[in-house]
């Protein structure tokens, strides 16, 4: 067992090595000086306290759909539809803003209610995805795929549509909220404590639940075999159908979360590309939970800081998406090749 | 082809599976390996077709030293080898099979291979259709599309890790039949069994393994009694039949009905008395599989009733039954028994009862040190279960049952079970019985139904006989009704 | 068997990441070489400025416009350095969670001490960071913050909000397509819907209109002059709709001349294709005083801003300290609209435009040289409500503040209800 981690360990490691020496490679010959090039990453991640607030501010919703691929990966589910399940969010939270906005009620009591209805369109959204897997016996990838399109639909119908800025059409979004509607931010930042506290939570619940629950423990089971479950008893579908709610939610809080704290109106793609990180996140830490707190830091950390290569190393700003998805397709080639590995000694 | 195994080493953390084997079977030779479950037979079979590699030792082929690094070499090297668990079967045509595992050739040629199935059909007397789908087939006759792959695939060693369990009687006759033909063309048969009957009619030569070493070998004629002492260190008797059947019903069954895809089952009764234990006899898919799924909720009956302690629970689910003290454990032990990926310890507490939201780890711990003893379990309480050796794997199987419960419903309970365990095991089911359990269990063994069963109903192309009283039956009447003779009696009471 | 699906899908939906972040790569290594004669003569502490483009810095479009006027000031004034970001917009996949303030902010961080916003769409983050950095000077290009006149007039010391007359070029580019037009029918491919692009849109009808009844004598009724949306400044796939899809549909349904008002050049491209394929056909592109070379065989003209004069001579009031805040809405040098030194708004006439239009047009140039002012009334709204009354002279804020189309124009308005 002991050996077994070391072993898994080294071969993380040496994919990352891995990862390094092909994006240095990339930015070799993209003319950009390696060295200076990943200092440039590191200080425009870490170099300021406004760049760590930047980081922090991306680490929150990537936190937040990583817990929740967890869960429905737990299940043996490919919850691919989480970028539609936090736009929803998204939209339910503006949608609750919108409702109240001009009543009385205190702002505080309305900022909860909207993050309460996000929290219900994403889980919404999810359980759509899991009654066209369960009763319609549409597979959760192509049923995933399909509600996050119809999510962004809806985005562009609200956007130019009901909700449009009076006298404008654009793709820019919503009018933004009122300022006392935003989520409290630190001064002069767009960095939600809440958020973060939230988001924290988010993974810890999840740590805990997969970890030392019956709940999760089910959910494993079902995820694993789910004929050899539902022999000992599990409620299968219900558990499925409760894993893709349960990531709704988180997905939808996510959305809501970057409604309220960071572009205070709702926008197309305003799950940026939240949710597939999440699911590469999910694959990379091998489903371990205790993992998403540091590695999403990390992807954060290259989201804010590859933005540097951009401005001082004339590089393209998909950079950082390319060098992402390289470290993410090492380290599971590298999972693969352990796998054989282990299975022959 | 000679196969001579030196000073094969092979450890899984503490446990040492393969202890200096040392083992030479000449070309022709059918080699029997006995042993007790967990003694590392399939470890060794795995080494030598190349699933996993050993620690540290040599293969000789004919002689000659060979390394073998996967079932891709092994095959090259003409060794192939029949699974304990037959790996899945995916909805393929026979001829696709075929060539799923063909190394060369950019463009099958299907015409070619199907007509190379049908001259190895001829040359076995095998019946298979190489444009029917795998996954349509019976377990007798998997196997038999397996060997014949594995010799059109070129194996001159072919390796069988306990393939006598779940195929009828008369199948068995034709493999046997089939294993002796490919010895005289000088090939080598490697046969893992527990029964040593079978082995006594095949082999000629055994092997004997206890916890990782060779014990012993022995020519025939077989002493029996000497390889049980090899084998467990002990004589090995069965124990006294007797019965535990009380007063009052647990299960009855009225005018059933239930169909599949495949066959009907109809007007079954039955009166399932408290502390009994009714065996369920038949060839592999003559409708015990339907009658005992109908009694638990797993396939909805077309016409009768289902009643369980007096409640009755027609067209209810399987989860309704289980809260009312039924349960099941069929015979595809990994597919629908134990979860893979899971530990010893999460089965026995998924098994149980849900106590609140958190798990009491220690509880869980004790539960799972207490069911490895009783159920004298080769493994850790945090063993994932697929590395448990079969017979561990059916034991843990049984270890998951609840107490109390009213309706124990079992496919092969014994399957893949050492003598001793099997004994062991029908000692803890039997004291269910005292407690008040009633048993209902399919198997292909006659001498465990007729040892162990208060009643027999034995089933033949979707008809069943009435339960009829075991100690009336000898293997020899079973033999026949299972074979489709002798029904005449029930056949005009039916139509009358 | 069963644990090898989700290896596989993984490793699939990886490598289409990887691919799809790859299509976009390649840009990275054409960075032009920025004036490296400027550095050599570089004074005690070198002027940086940040530019944030909403779109490509190649887009050959408006963020191409700014991008090389960036480039202008670097030559003019020895030692300045520009940083830039490209493809900076609202919900952009490049910069996940990032307002744009908070990228400008980055920027700041390597020195720079004045940033550009060069789209409307950053208008409000542009005033709340001028807002927290106060230190910082600031162009919101097109923006209307610190306008006294203005509707949302907000004192902002250290912003310059700066805007070209583009009125005139769309309005030399209208009369182009009405000169050209042989079915009388103009499209008007409209990137998205506020006050700048109706007002341009207008403009470029009133010119159409001036030069279709004045010069050609024929009667308002006949023509045609339809506006379509596409939502945003350039396609963003799957949320906006297709521009290329807008302008095949102009020229399949008659309309033998498209205007451009959106930041890329489908319209010209499309039209090239149509040409080859036989049909009579015309583009106006936009933004981007080379985008004729696109396709000269069916260009009739580009209206262009060129940005350069107004920065260099803003920033040199940050450099020297005399810097004021305000508006500016340059017009073109009527001496010489296409005088790369002193002209805000420039037209390009194209090769596909014959010798009698050519002609036309200059008369037409000289005409508004001379004063002639289309926004005059009588000018009625779409609706028909009477926005300018006859003989009056629009102001510059009901210019500015256009509230819908014209009558006589086709096309949305507002966005949809
Ligand atoms: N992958 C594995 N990981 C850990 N232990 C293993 C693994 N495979 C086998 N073992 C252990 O090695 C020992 C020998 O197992 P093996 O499967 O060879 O037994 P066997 O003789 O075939 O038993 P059975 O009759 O029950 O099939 C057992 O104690 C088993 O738990
Ligand atoms: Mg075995």
């Amino acid at each position: 067992m002991k050996k077994n981690i070391w072993i898994n360990l080294g071969f993380q490691a040496g994919a990352f090595l891995l990862a390094l020496l092909i994006t240095t490679l990339i930015l070799i010959f993209a003319g950009a000086p390696p060295l200076k090039a990943y200092g440039s990453i590191l200080s425009g991640a870490f170099g300021s306290q406004k760049n760590l607030i930047a980081v922090l501010i991306s680490w929150s919703p990537l936190l937040l759909t990583t817990a929740g691929v967890l869960i429905t990966f737990a299940a043996g589910l490919w919850n691919i539809g989480i970028e539609g399940q936090m736009t929803l969010g998204a939209i339910f939270a503006t949608w609750g803003l919108r409702l109240f906005q001009d009543t009385n009620v205190s702002p505080a009591l309305i900022i909860a209610i909207g993050l309460l209805f996000g929290m219900a369109g994403g889980a919404l959204w999810a359980a759509l995805a899991g009654a066209l897997k369960t009763f319609g016996g549409v597979n959760e990838i192509f049923g995933g795929l399909g509600l996050n399109f119809v999510a962004t639909a809806l985005t562009i119908y609200l956007v130019f549509g009901p909700w449009k800025r009076p006298g404008v059409g654009s793709m820019s979004g919503t009018k933004p909220f009122d300022e006392k509607l935003w989520l409290s931010t630190l001064p002069g930042t767009a960095l939600s404590p809440w958020g973060i506290g939230l988001s924290i939570l988010a993974v810890i619940v999840v740590f805990i639940l997969l970890r030392g629950t019956y709940f999760g423990l089910k959910l494993k089971a079902v995820g694993k075999n789910m004929r050899s479950a539902f022999m000992l008893g599990v409620p299968t579908w219900q558990y499925s159908m409760f894993a893709f709610l349960l990531c709704g939610a988180f997905a939808g809080l996510a959305g809501a979360i970057q409604v309220e704290a960071v572009y205070h109106r709702l926008l197309p793609n305003i799950s940026n590309g939240y949710g597939f990180l999440g699911l590469l996140v999910a694959m990379l830490i091998n489903y371990q939970a205790i993992w998403v707190i540091p590695i999403a830091f990390f992807f954060a950390a290259l989201n804010v800081g590859s933005i540097q290569l951009q401005i001082v190393h004339k590089m393209d700003s998909s950079f950082a998406g390319v060098l992402q998805d390289l470290l993410v397709l090492l380290i599971l080639l590298g999972q693969g090749a352990r796998e054989r590995l282990l299975k022959k000694a | 082809m000679k196969v001579e195994l030196r000073n094969i080493h092979k450890r899984f953390g503490k446990v040492h599976a393969s202890n200096d084997i040392a083992l030479t079977i000449p070309a022709g030779t059918i080699q029997g390996i006995l042993g007790e479950n967990g003694a590392g037979k399939s470890t060794l079979m795995k080494i030598l077709s190349g699933f996993i590699q050993a620690d540290s030792g040599e293969i000789l082929l004919d002689d000659r030293q060979v390394s073998i690094k996967s079932p891709a070499d092994a095959i090259q090297l003409g060794i192939g080898m029949l699974h304990q668990d037959p790996l899945d079967f995916p909805p393929m045509r026979l001829v696709d099979n075929f060539l799923l595992g063909h190394a060369g050739g950019l463009f099958p040629n299907h015409k070619e291979v199907a007509w190379d199935i049908q001259k190895l059909n001829a040359q076995f007397g095998f019946a298979l259709d190489p444009e029917a789908y795998v996954d349509s087939l019976t377990v007798g006759e998997r196997q038999q599309l397996e060997i014949l792959r594995l010799l059109w695939l070129g194996a001159r060693v072919l390796i069988l890790d306990e393939p006598t369990t779940g195929i009828s009687a008369s199948q068995k006759t034709k493999l046997f039949e089939t294993l002796r033909k490919l010895a005289e063309q000088g090939k080598t048969i490697i046969f893992v069994s527990h029964k040593l009957e079978d082995v006594d009619v095949l082999c000629h030569k055994v092997a004997v393994l206890t916890a990782g070493k060779l014990m012993g070998e022995m020519n025939p004629p077989f002493d029996q009694k000497k390889l049980v002492e090899l084998m467990f260190g002990k004589e090995i008797s069965l124990g006294e039949r007797y019965s535990a059947a009380a007063e009052g019903a647990t299960l009855t069954l009225r005018d059933l009905a239930v169909e599949d895809a495949r066959l009907q089952l109809s007007n079954v009764n039955l009166e399932l008395r408290a502390g009994e234990v009714v065996g369920l006899a038949g060839m592999e898919g003559s409708g015990q599989g339907l009658f005992i799924r109908a009694c638990c909720g797993l396939l909805r009956p077309v016409h009768g009733k289902v009643t369980l302690n007096h409640l009755d629970l027609t067209g209810k689910s399987y989860h309704v039954y289980k809260q009312n003290g039924a349960t099941f454990l069929p015979a595809s032990r990994m597919e629908e028994g134990l979860v893979p990926g899971l530990t010893l310890t999460e089965h026995f507490i998924l098994a149980e009862e849900t106590q609140g939201v958190f798990i009491n780890q220690e509880r869980g711990l004790v539960l799972a040190e207490e069911r490895i003893r009783s159920f004298n379990i080769r493994g850790t309480p945090t063993s994932v279960v697929e590395s448990l050796s079969g017979g561990n794997q059916q034991r843990a199987l049984l270890a998951l049952l609840r107490t109390p419960l009213s309706l124990i419903l079992l496919e092969h309970p014994t399957r893949g079970l050492d003598i001793e365990s099997a004994i062991y095991i029908w000692g803890k089911l039997k004291e269910r019985c005292k407690q008040g359990s009633s048993i209902v269990f399919a198997s292909s063994d006659l001498e465990e139904l007729l040892q162990y069963s208060d009643r027999v109903i034995v089933f033949y192309s979707g008809k069943s006989t009435p339960p009829l009283d075991a100690r009336s039956l000898t293997a020899g009447k079973l033999g026949e009704l299972i074979g489709g003779a002798g029904w005449d009696e029930w056949e005009t009471e039916q139509s009358a | 068997m069963r644990k090898l699906f989700p290896r596989l899908a993984a490793l699939a939906l990886a490598l289409m990441l990887v691919l799809s972040a790859c299509g976009q790569a390649p840009a990275a290594t054409e960075a032009p070489a920025a004036a490296p004669a400027a550095t050599e003569a570089a004074p005690s502490e070198p002027f940086v400025f940040g530019v944030i483009l909403i779109g490509a810095r190649n887009d050959k479009g408006y963020s191409q416009a700014h991008y090389e006027a960036g480039l202008y000031v670097e030559q003019k004034i020895p030692g300045a350095k520009m940083l830039y970001l490209e493809n900076v917009f609202s919900g952009s996949p490049s910069y996940p969670g990032q307002t744009t303030s908070q990228l400008a902010s980055q920027l700041v961080d390597q020195g720079a001490k004045l940033i550009v916003f060069n789209s409307d769409d950053m208008k409000d983050e542009a005033l709340k960071f001028a807002k927290e950095n106060p230190n910082i000077y600031v162009i919101g290009a097109s923006d209307d913050w610190t306008w006294k006149d203005g509707k949302t007039y907000t004192p902002s010391p250290n912003q310059i909000d700066i805007m070209g007359r583009m009125e005139y070029g769309k309005m030399m580019a209208g009369c182009a397509a009405a000169l050209t037009s042989k079915t009388g029918k103009i499209g008007y491919l409209g990137p998205l819907i506020n006050d700048e692009t109706r007002r341009l849109a207008a403009s470029a009808y009133l010119g159409a209109k001036h030069c279709w009844t004045e010069m050609l004598g024929k009667d308002a009724s006949e023509l045609q002059f339809k506006v379509t949306w596409i939502g945003f400044w350039f396609n963003i796939p799957g949320v906006t709709a297709d521009p290329t899809q807008v302008a095949d549909d102009f020229y399949n349904s008659g309309y033998d001349v498209v205007i451009s008002g959106i930041d890329t050049t489908e319209n010209i491209v499309e039209a090239k294709k149509m040409h080859d394929a036989g049909k009579e056909v015309w583009a106006l592109p936009y933004d981007f005083k080379d985008n004729c070379n696109v396709a000269p065989d069916v260009c009739l003209g580009v209206p262009y801003f060129n940005w350069g004069p107004a920065y260099l001579a803003t920033m040199k009031t940050a450099i020297d300290g005399t810097w004021q805040e305000g508006f500016q809405w340059n017009g073109p040098d009527w001496a010489d609209i296409n005088n790369p030194d002193t002209s805000a708004v420039g037209f390009v006439k194209g090769d596909a435009l014959s010798a009698e239009n050519s002609a036309k047009i200059d008369e037409f140039i000289a005409k508004l040289a001379g004063g002639l002012d289309l926004w005059t009334g009588p000018i009625n709204l779409q609706d028909g409500t009477n926005y300018i009354a006859d003989g009056k002279a629009a102001t510059d804020a009901e210019v500015w503040y256009l509230p819908q189309l014209l009558e006589g124009m086709e096309g949305q308005s507002v966005p949809s209800n």
